[in-house]
């Protein structure tokens, strides 16, 4: 695969606040790459520094290995889709996507057929006369992807394009910007700070966190293989217990020694041992005892905490529990995962504090932050 | 809406455009007078189109509005731009407090610092006169741009940021995204702005009357200065046709700016109106451009200019089928002297107006018309210049008895224009015969409740002080006391303590006796409705005053002045004027002609030219002259204790 674009170890940092902290990224031809975190994370302004928005303070940035770090966005081959689309409301429709072309003294003619093609691209053929002001949020998407991609731009950014946009819309475009990309064949680096839109389109996810890249992998090795506390928490739910590797494919944690898979760590390394809620069985005598504090149910599953020990494990099962009822609890070698000890140790995997609406509320938050 | 709400709209309504539905009805009066609508008539706006001096006014405001409008528009728009990209918080706070001042700082302190930063400024360079339509321009482009940046920095504010980026992102380089997509974006804005600037330079009255520079006169200031004699119906008519252009205009501007209410064709039309925002904004452009060529050129006239100053409403000016005596002067002077000449007419609303316009340095005035205790106070202070009556030689036909008097001794600095004085004008209808003849009519309480007084402090204590033979220029503070008991003695019959709204007050039988200056007497009786008869008297011992042609020291062509007040002392010209004006006239050959006795009628003769004999002796004796400072300050206070009562 050819690489397009690539970032060496790029700094950035506003009013003295650092934002990127040597970030390096290789994004190559005809991917489908998403930048996913939490809000300030840096990934706004990775996406802005590949488009010419910003400039890094430190690092380069080549393009098809020339370094474009001093060219200014209009000379630059990507184009953007942004958070709140940008249409110009003074235009309609059709010049809105005729609008780069217009730039480039494209003839009439060859305006009207690319214009046109486009639309079809993104379902809006016999939209061409209205004003943007007047479409749903989905249709204004829609005239905003169809006017980013109709310069044919090796690479498209998307910086959060389907935030404005309700749950049921969103899981449509999703598919539609998918099917887009496959069609076009264009680079799309996506940004999203939420990662199941991130798992589910993207070929390649990048997990940031204060200013610095933590994972780089496909949606499946970053689920299964976090590389660290931050990664294993951010990306779905997670256990996250402290272990010691007492050999290869034998930990202890929680008081209890148990098989696992990994391999190549130092005798008694202190380790982060990752164990996901769906892959904690309730048996009737389990490696694990503990006593349920708490139950919800969620319509497919429940979701119970559980007391270790002292230490509080979210556990999803089919199986009805009650509060205070002691259990037992299995957990296959397969799914327990090791990891290194990381900056992030401690700081995520414990349920003691955990509520739905503590959860939700802070969702709600990072988004507005954006 | 119920009927309590309706009232209350409908009072709003009358409250707000009553006014104007007056000016407009009045604007079509065939008369002169506003209590009586004698006819439907366009005889004013005739008369408007052919007053040169007024639709030059005209132009010259609407030239300084557009060009003011323009280009505050542009700079103002280039400010608010640059304030909004600012990255400090605390620098754009500062810009915005200081483009705030100009709009909280009171007009006249605005009018009177530009002023003098002008005058500073010019005599820096060592210009001669440095207020001109530049100057003129300056401050009002200065006090337009705030609201110009009032208007645009909110559009701005309110764009999405990432338009511009957008536009960048697309393929435009910083201006053209500037150009292509923040301009459509913030258009509201600057059109409003330019509105606002444009109107407000339109109707700016005090920064442009301290800033004003020679012969460079706009509406309002010619307005004002007509008050010497009552502002024309003329000026109805033009109101007239100003308010509806505005509305017109305002009108127009809200049919562009279609707001979200039509959903079907919004989209056609909101591309198309900012397509014609562009042109309106293109063609204002053009506008300007020609008409500041125009002003260049006509700033820059080849022939030399004479600079007049006079009163407003002071001069023959062709309108009523008038003699035009500025251009009769023009003509005159190329059959005699060979060459053109130009006549820079301006005009001021009071003595003291003058006095400041002239001692500020900013302005330069070949000839200028003051009263006698002016040129008094001019000539004591040095600011008039000695004439050269080689070069008047009609001054033989001034009257001997208008020679010599207290203001100018020995006849070197004047040549009398006009003269006026005080007399009593009463409705002959409802005041008895036997009642009349001298100041105590003013004092009789048959007709308490109809009498008039002046609201003004000298000619109030003069009706008192003549009255009980005092000295008008005493400077006993015991005779001013004895006048003053005998203004509050005459309170309690006083209607109401009046100036210009004498006119309408008498006219209308309103009240049937008051004291006013004889020359005004026949614009009253001029107007007067169905059953008022008017009629006029001048008591033995009454104020006279004289106005008169001077040159001041900052004259520029001492020569082309001293022909023009020759000419102005010609037959016709003179006659022209003493007819206008209905004053009366110091020159023999006005008031001893039968065609002019003839078309003012025998009343007029007799009340204006009594016995011209003991003229000198009589206005020596009576008229007002200069008071000291103290004794000012004495008669001013007086007449507050009166007001208070």
């Amino acid at each position: 695969m050819r690489k397009i674009i690539e970032l060496k170890n790029v700094s950035k940092a506003f009013d003295g606040q650092t934002v990127l902290d040597n970030v390096s990224l290789d994004i190559y031809d005809n991917e489908f790459l998403t930048l996913l975190g939490p809000s300030g994370c840096g990934k706004t302004t990775t996406l802005r520094i590949i488009a010419g928005f910003e400039q890094p303070d430190e690092g380069e940035l080549f393009f098809l290995g020339e370094d474009i770090a001093a060219l200014p966005p209009h000379k630059r081959n990507v184009n953007t889709v942004f958070q709140r689309y940008a249409l110009f409301p003074h235009l309609n429709v059709f010049e809105n996507i005729a609008f780069p072309l217009r730039e480039k003294k494209v003839p009439q003619d060859e305006i009207r057929e690319k214009v046109t093609e486009m639309l079809r691209l993104v379902a809006l053929t016999g939209f061409e006369k209205r004003s943007v002001t007047s479409l749903s949020g989905g249709q204004q998407q829609r005239v905003a992807i169809a006017r980013a991609l109709i310069s044919h731009p090796k690479v498209l950014l998307l910086d959060e394009p389907l935030a404005a946009l309700d749950l049921k819309l969103r899981k449509d475009m999703q598919q539609e910007l998918k099917g887009i990309q496959k069609a076009t064949g264009i680079t799309f680096v996506f940004v999203t700070h939420d990662q199941e839109e991130a798992l589910s389109m993207s070929d390649t996810v990048v997990v940031m966190s204060e200013g610095r890249i933590q994972q780089i992998g496909t949606p499946i090795d970053i689920y299964n293989e976090p590389k660290n506390a931050f990664v294993a928490d951010f990306i779905g739910e997670s256990n996250i217990v402290n272990g010691v590797m007492l050999a290869d494919r034998k930990v202890r944690f929680s008081g209890q020694v148990f098989d696992c898979v990994d391999e190549g760590f130092g005798k008694n390394e202190p380790v982060d041992v990752v164990v996901r809620p769906e892959d904690v069985l309730i048996v009737p005598k389990g490696q694990l005892r503990g006593i349920v504090t708490s139950v919800t149910f969620l319509g497919v599953y429940y979701e119970i905490i559980v007391d270790i020990g002292g230490f509080k494990w979210m556990i999803q099962t089919t199986q009805f529990v009650d509060v205070d009822e002691e259990i037992g609890l299995y957990i296959e070698p397969e799914a327990i995962h090791i990891m290194k000890k990381s900056e992030y140790s401690g700081m995520f995997g414990d349920y003691s504090s955990f509520s739905n609406e503590f959860d939700e509320l802070s969702d709600a938050e990072s988004e507005a932050d954006e | 809406m119920k009927p309590a709400a309706k009232v209350y709209t409908a009072l709003i309504m009358i409250f707000l455009f009553a006014p104007i539905a007056i000016l407009l009805i009045f604007s079509f009066n065939s008369a002169k007078s506003l209590s009586v609508f004698s006819g439907f008539s366009l005889y004013w706006y005739r008369e408007l189109f052919r007053d040169a001096e007024t639709l030059g006014a005209v132009r010259n405001t609407l030239v300084l509005a557009l060009s003011a409008a323009v280009l505050s528009t542009a700079m103002g728009t280039a400010a608010a731009v640059g304030i909004f990209r600012l990255r400090s918080k605390v620098l754009r706070a500062a810009y915005d407090t200081v483009t705030n001042i100009p709009m909280i700082n009171p007009d006249i302190i605005t009018g009177i610092s530009l002023m003098l930063m002008f005058v500073f400024v010019g005599r820096l360079f060592g210009a001669a006169t440095s207020l001109n339509f530049w100057t003129m321009l300056i401050a009002h482009i200065t006090f337009c741009l705030p609201y110009v940046i009032l208007q645009v920095l909110p559009k701005l504010q309110q764009m999405d940021a990432s338009l511009p980026e957008a536009a960048m992102d697309l393929g435009c380089t910083p201006f053209r995204a500037f150009l292509k997509v923040e301009i459509p974006e913030i258009m509201p804005g600057i059109v409003t702005g330019l509105i606002m600037a444009f109107t407000l330079s339109l109707d700016d009255f005090v920064i442009s009357y301290f800033t004003a520079g020679n012969g460079f006169q706009t509406l309002p200031i010619r307005i004002y200065n007509m008050t010497k004699k009552t502002v024309t119906p003329k000026m109805y008519a033009l109101s007239t046709i100003i308010f509806f252009t505005i509305l017109a205009l305002l009108i127009m501007t809200n049919l562009i700016d279609t707001g979200p209410g039509v959903e079907k064709q919004e989209k056609k039309e909101r591309s198309a109106a900012s397509k014609r925002r562009t042109k309106l904004a293109v063609a204002i452009g053009a506008v300007l451009a020609v008409g500041m060529a125009a002003v260049l050129f006509l700033g820059a006239p080849k022939k030399p200019v004479l600079n007049v100053y006079n009163w407003g409403e002071y001069i023959s000016d062709g309108s009523e089928d008038s003699f035009d005596v500025l251009q009769g002067f023009e003509d005159w002077y190329l059959e005699n002297y060979g060459h053109e000449v130009e006549v820079n007419y301006t005009t001021f609303a009071s003595n003291e107006d003058m006095y400041a316009k002239l001692s500020s340095g900013a302005v330069s005035y070949d000839v200028i018309v003051p009263s006698d205790y002016m040129i008094a106070r001019m000539r004591e202070e040095g600011m008039l210049l000695p004439l050269d009556f080689d070069n008047i030689p009609n001054y033989q036909y001034i009257g001997e008895s208008f020679k010599n008097l207290y203001y100018d001794p020995d006849n070197l600095y004047s040549v009398p224009y006009t003269y006026n004085f005080t007399g009593i004008i009463y409705d002959a209808n409802r005041v008895d015969e036997a009642d009349t003849g001298d100041w105590d009519l003013l004092w009789n309480p048959k007709y308490a409740g109809q009498i008039l007084q002046f609201n003004n402090s000298r000619d109030a204590f003069g009706t008192a002080q003549y009255k009980l033979g005092l000295d008008v220029n005493s400077d006993d503070p015991a005779d001013w006391q004895a006048a003053l008991a005998a203004l509050k003695e005459q309170q309690p019959l006083v209607k109401s303590y009046v100036m210009d709204e004498v006119y309408n007050m008498m006219e209308s039988g309103e009240a049937a006796v008051c004291t006013y200056y004889a020359g005004d007497y026949f614009i009253m009786a001029d107007a007067q409705a169905p059953g008022v008869e008017l009629s006029f008297y001048a008591p033995e011992r009454t104020n006279y005053f004289v106005d008169a042609f001077c040159i001041p020291t900052c004259c520029q062509n001492k020569e082309l002045a001293e022909a023009f007040i020759n000419y102005m002392l010609e037959y016709e010209p003179a006659v022209a004027n003493a007819e206008y004006i209905c004053y009366g006239c110091p020159n023999r050959l006005v008031y001893e002609d039968g065609a002019y006795a003839e078309d003012m009628g025998e009343e007029a003769m007799e009340i204006l030219y009594p016995n011209l004999d003991d003229f000198g002796e009589k206005y020596e004796q009576f008229a007002f002259r200069n008071l000291s400072p103290d004794m000012l300050s004495t008669v001013n206070t007086l007449w507050e204790e009166l007001k208070i009562n």
